[in-house]
């Protein structure tokens, strides 16, 4: 087998032992990536073993199929999850992403990946009840995966170029799908340009989920207000640049707020017009050093009372309908300086792969 | 800075105290290993106008020191 390989004792505990002293782990039990284990996981890799799909920053390492099989059988992924994985990790390592800003910085951040098209529910994706909790081997799995990459082929090591003041439990593992039958909007990837038949990760440099309960009101604009209410803060990075920060409804808050006639289109532009504080709810060193500073055209010469959009722009907010029965929706923040990335799953010749399967070597 | 180093200009790259080893990891990984970094007390951000000339009179004499030794 090519590449570098490490000889360890044929024990569980011996490897799990290698793997802490050598930082190659989350801190949780890793599955031995034994080569056999490996060669199981490329079972399902249609393209060359030692051949980069990206470099992942800040150590900018060779993301090989290789490299990052070891780091999925590591995870406890099964090897039908490997193409999804590698679309993730690929993803995350466009340009727009800034993935070396969220490696490396203060914030609490890590990738979400939302999972659309027809794999999720082929790998079981969990997209409803504790979609973003335990449970699901998929979602567990391929998340801890990527967590693992960006670690031992990224060098994200805390307190070495991993900087995150406290970090957040979203850093284990932070996979879910879109609950698109529950949905009554088109999906997120048909909304950002995809074929509804495609299989897609949109990925999102995000803190945690930050609950929205609603149990009383009976309108699309009462929901929307208890949403714009909990957007409205003066702590997230969003506020500071022209991010994209995400809204995550319910499918009962969803049918409330599409049963009142609004589109996503119409969700966004409510946010953005009553998602608003005061400029002197900042403080007076954001104001100056940051909102005066950032967006001159807006706030050099405002008041106090000058109204401070939570985004640039209404079609900034990213809308997703996930979960399953409950009044509750949640708002998560992103880091601000990133893009989310949609990227389609697709063979090595190009076509949208209609299923996992498609990648199997023969 | 990695870039102006390697066409031999004198660089330094100025890091607070817990971001050092960020710092020192980065420049291997852009091929300038022995990038002079200069070492300030933390932290850089939230601080008044004071404080950051403060910072920076901690760094001066650093840079001055490197000056030196390049002109030398």
């Amino acid at each position: 087998m090519p590449g570098a390989s490490v000889e360890a004792a044929d024990d569980f505990e011996a490897v799990n032992e290698l793997c802490r002293e050598r930082g190659w782990s989350d801190g949780l039990p890793i599955v031995p990536p034994t080569a056999e284990r490996v060669e199981q996981m490329l079972a399902y890799c249609d393209r060359p073993w030692d051949e980069p799909v990206a470099v992942i920053p800040p150590r900018y390492g060779d993301a090989t199929p290789l490299r990052l099989a070891a780091n999925a059988v590591m995870a406890g992924c099964w090897p039908e999850y490997f193409p999804l994985f590698v679309l993730a990790i690929e993803a995350m390592c466009e340009e727009p992403f800034n993935l070396y800003g969220i490696q490396a910085t203060t914030h609490l951040c890590a990738p979400l990946i939302i999972v659309n098209g027809p794999v999720a529910s082929e790998l079981e994706i969990n997209s409803g009840h504790n979609a973003f909790g335990p449970g699901r081997q998929s979602n567990a799995t391929i998340g801890r995966a990527v967590r693992l990459a960006l670690v031992n082929i990224g060098g994200a090591i805390p307190g070495l170029c991993d900087m995150s003041t406290f970090g957040s439990p979203a850093k284990y593992t932070y996979c879910v799908a879109e609950n698109e039958s529950a949905s009554p909007w088109p999906p997120l990837h048909v909304e950002r340009g995809f074929a509804a038949g495609a299989s897609t990760v949109t990925v999102v440099g995000a803190e945690c989920p930050h609950n929205i309960n609603d149990h009383e009101s009976l309108t699309a604009e009462g929901i929307l207000t208890t949403i714009a209410g909990t957007v409205a803060i003066t702590g997230t990075n969003d506020v500071f640049y022209k991010a994209e920060p995400l809204v995550v409804m319910s499918p009962e808050h969803a049918a409330t707020v599409a049963g009142g006639g609004y589109s996503k289109a119409d969700a966004k532009r409510f946010l953005y017009e009553h998602a608003r504080l005061p400029l002197g709810r900042f403080s007076k060193e954001n104001i100056e050093r940051r909102l005066r500073a950032k967006f001159p055209e807006r706030f050099a010469k405002a008041g106090m009372d000058a109204p401070v959009p939570m985004v640039q722009d209404p079609d900034d907010f990213m809308i997703v309908v996930i979960g399953g029965a409950g009044k509750h929706s949640a708002f998560i923040p992103t880091f601000g300086a990133t893009h989310a990335v949609t990227r389609a799953l697709k063979l090595r010749d190009g076509q949208l792969a209609p299923s996992v399967e498609a990648f199997r070597r023969s | 800075m990695a870039e102006l180093r390697k066409r031999g200009l004198v660089t330094a790259v100025i890091c607070s105290g817990p971001f050092l080893k960020l710092g020192q990891a980065q420049a291997r990984v852009f091929g300038v290993p022995d990038l002079p970094l200069i070492v300030i007390p933390h932290p850089l951000g939230g601080l008044s106008l004071e404080g950051v000339k403060g910072r920076a009179e901690v760094a001066i004499p650093k840079v001055i020191d490197l000056l030196k030794e390049h002109i030398r």
